[in-house]
């Protein structure tokens, strides 16, 4: 709550600092009667922003900081018994003396994390004071100068303006940076996974049979219990997507050659958003339609035809996944297909084209590779997806091209492996970055693909 | 041959000789609406054979709508409806047992910006005779497209690439391989929409010396703004004003002795 009072002091503060360099201003135009480089609202929005960005700017370096201040010093207040013993693990030992903190304790903690509890709350509330005062005070010193800044030749305009950019330039580079972060947290525990797996044997291998470390190798001359040859996922995956694709390709095409040259723009408006709603209904709903609805519709119609199907089948949740992409092959296309220049219509019309004609040989070919592009981002989609298969293809890892069969995927898998309490050192749940990495590095490739595509015919058409 | 004068009301609003001897194209009392507004109030003209005709007029005036009634281009617009009679060698274009698509053929349009097809010079030359079948085989079709280009004043420029794009070409060359286009399909009259506004003066000199070689051949109707265009290329000239034919006449009567005050007041630049 700390926290919060001392941001909403921060920003009053810099109101204050508005009206402030507001009022200068004007009195400046009103006094002198110059004419002032820019609006007297932006003198007020450049002093407010003089004194809230610093001090903001403060306020976290405080408030991070301090934690890992905190977090270093108080490793003297671990009695060295327990620093001495075995199992020591300091951050296990961070999290009780952080949970005593809060007030979370769970039976009876050693007297030394009460201790070590009660130095930590001393620091926090003298960190509290040193963080306040240091915020209103830098928030008022950096206010007063952007304040004595103002004068009729001050271009606070412009001034403004390249504060506003580096807050849009510094915003998108947090979100580069998250990406960024997040792709090397999973190759930095993907290394460790193929520091006891080689990676020859995870890539190349087909049987995928991961279990407990405990299991594992267990003195009983077996070599390897754990299997980890992640074909059998990757093939599930593919033929999972390629059934999806077979449904939504067809499907999601047409519908964007109907809506986009067929359909008048009535039917337009009520189909596309009705269209799009497809993308809106949250997967783990497809999921439960996959598997209670459709799955058992195809055992049951597959024993009419005398197929033997499995109750999880790659069919069921190939089917559901092409369902659930439709909107993004359909919507996408449509775009681009209405992106086809009119002219290239009217001379196809003017030649005495068909309507279908004009369609197949002049608007689709130009559209093209807006297509290809979509029907590949459509895929990284499907690869991706997780809460269909995990509910409709299965989890065994059989390897096989037959869709009535169960399979499972890279995303099922990965979400098998973590769901639970884990073992975190184990090969097992290190895997699951493993799958991730190859995953991530998968999808990008695409998208990295589709945008070639797209880029590469755009200039060639234009 | 049908009596012309019987078929047509009054025609108080045209000044000039809209008829001629040797009609191919015959318009008679054409209306055309755009929803509840009037873009063209009745309107009756005949395009000889063999001839070129310009229509002028200010922007806005209509003129290009009405070129599009003579291959129903302008069905591709939801909104619009068309009213009287348009007949193409005494048949009416817009009779219900009227297939559209072969009209098109016999009627061929260039427009106002060059719109090759993303695809070679080559196939957007041949998209034409193969859509309508009109060659018996590869080597029929080469002779097709290498006439059309001949005829459009473009083959000594892209005989050494056919293969490569349409869309690489310049703009007045892109012009003339929408011509080639058009010619390809042999068509009997040729309707071009303001065909230089895209184009430099050089493409411009080239593509009007085209149509009037182009002329001896085929029926030529051109809309223009530029009213030294129209004195260059055609034999005909109409005036539009606000949907209305105005007043047709031998291009050089209209620019030199305009019967009608709106006429001259267009030509003489007082209005437009």
């Amino acid at each position: 709550m700390f926290n919060f009072y001392l941001l909403v002091g921060i920003i009053f503060i810099s109101f204050i600092f508005f009206i402030i360099g507001y009022n200068e201003a004007k009195n400046i135009k009103k006094i002198n009667n110059i004419k002032l480089h820019s609006l007297s609202h932006y003198y007020g929005i450049f002093v407010l922003l003089a004194s809230l960005l610093p001090s903001l700017g403060m306020y976290f370096i405080f408030t991070i900081g301090d934690d890992l201040l905190f977090a270093s010093l108080i490793q003297n207040y671990v009695p060295i018994e327990v620093v001495k013993s075995e199992d020591y693990n300091f951050t296990i030992i961070l999290a009780q003396i952080k949970n005593s903190v809060e007030g979370l304790i769970f039976g009876i903690p050693d007297q030394w994390v009460t201790d070590a509890a009660e130095v930590w709350k001393s620091w926090v509330y003298q960190s509290q004071i040193i963080t306040s005062i240091s915020c209103v005070f830098t928030a008022i010193i950096s206010g007063f100068f952007g304040y004595k800044k103002i004068n009729h030749k001050f271009r606070s305009r412009n001034a403004v303006e390249n504060i506003v950019m580096s807050i849009l330039a510094v915003s998108s580079v947090i979100a580069i940076l998250t990406t960024v972060a997040i792709i090397f947290s999973v190759v930095f525990e993907s290394i460790r996974f193929f520091a006891l797996i080689p990676y020859d044997e995870f890539l190349f291998g087909t049987v995928w049979n991961p279990q407990f470390e405990g299991a594992e190798r267990a003195g009983s001359g077996q070599e390897g219990l754990s299997q980890y040859g992640a074909i059998p996922l990757f093939a599930g995956t593919f033929l999972i997507s390629i059934i999806a694709l077979c449904v939504s390709v067809p499907i999601g095409l047409f519908s964007a050659i109907y809506l986009s040259e067929y359909a008048t723009s009535k039917e337009r408006a009520f189909f596309k958003p009705l269209l799009e709603i497809l993308a809106g209904i949250p997967t783990v709903v497809y999921g439960f339609f996959a598997a209670l609805t459709v799955a058992p519709f195809l055992r049951s119609s597959g024993s009419v035809l005398g197929l033997d199907v499995a109750s999880e089948s790659a069919l069921a949740a190939g089917l559901v996944m092409g369902i659930m992409i439709i909107p993004f092959i359909s919507s996408l296309s449509d775009d681009v297909i209405n992106a086809v220049p009119q002219s290239l219509r009217d001379a196809g019309y003017g030649l005495g084209s068909t309507k279908n004609e004009t369609v197949i040989k002049i608007v689709l070919p130009a559209a093209l590779p807006g297509v290809v592009a979509s029907i590949i981002l459509a895929v990284s989609r499907a690869v991706g997806e997780t809460m269909i298969v995990v509910m409709a293809a299965g989890l065994a890892a059989n390897l096989t091209a037959n869709p009535l069969e169960a399979v499972t995927t890279v995303t099922s898998q990965i979400v098998t492996i973590l769901v639970g309490d884990q073992e975190f050192e184990s090969a097992k749940t290190l895997s699951a970055f493993a799958l991730a990495l190859t995953l991530i590095i998968i999808t990008l490739g695409m998208n990295f693909y589709a945008l070639h595509i797209v880029k590469k015919y755009r200039e060639q058409y234009e | 041959m049908v009596n012309i004068k019987d078929d047509f009301k009054d025609l108080d609003l045209t000044v000039g000789d809209v008829f001629s001897k040797d009609a191919r194209l015959k318009a008679r009392n054409v209306n055309v609406f755009y929803g509840i507004n009037k873009a063209i109030n009745n309107v009756t003209i005949d395009i000889g054979n063999k001839e070129v005709i310009s229509f002028i007029g200010p922007s806005g005036c209509g003129k290009s709508t009405f070129l599009r009634c003579f291959n129903r281009m302008n069905d591709t617009i939801d909104s619009c409806r068309i009213e009287g009679k348009i007949t193409l060698e005494d048949e009416n274009i817009y009779d219900d047992k009227i297939d559209v698509v072969p009209l098109r053929a016999r009627i061929g349009m260039v427009f106002q910006k060059p719109n090759p097809f993303p695809k070679s010079i080559y196939d957007n030359v041949a998209y034409g005779p193969r859509i309508h079948g009109l060659s018996e085989n590869k080597e029929h079709l080469d002779n097709i497209v290498e006439e059309s280009l001949k005829r459009a004043g473009l083959w000594e420029e892209v005989n050494d690439r056919l293969l490569s794009p349409g869309t690489g070409l310049s703009g007045g060359q892109q012009q003339r391989l929408c011509i080639a286009r058009a010619i390809a399909v042999s068509p009997e009259v040729i309707l071009m929409d303001e065909p230089c506004s895209a184009l430099d003066p050089i493409a411009t000199a080239k593509i009007e010396e085209l149509i009037h070689e182009l002329g001896n051949e085929y029926s030529i109707v051109i809309v223009t703004h530029s009213m030294q265009q129209a004195a260059r290329v055609s034999k005909r000239t109409a005036y539009f004003h606000l949907g209305k034919l105005i007043e047709v006449g031998k291009t050089k009567e209209i620019f030199t002795r305009p019967r009608h005050n709106q006429t001259e007041a267009y030509i003489s630049g007082k209005i437009g």
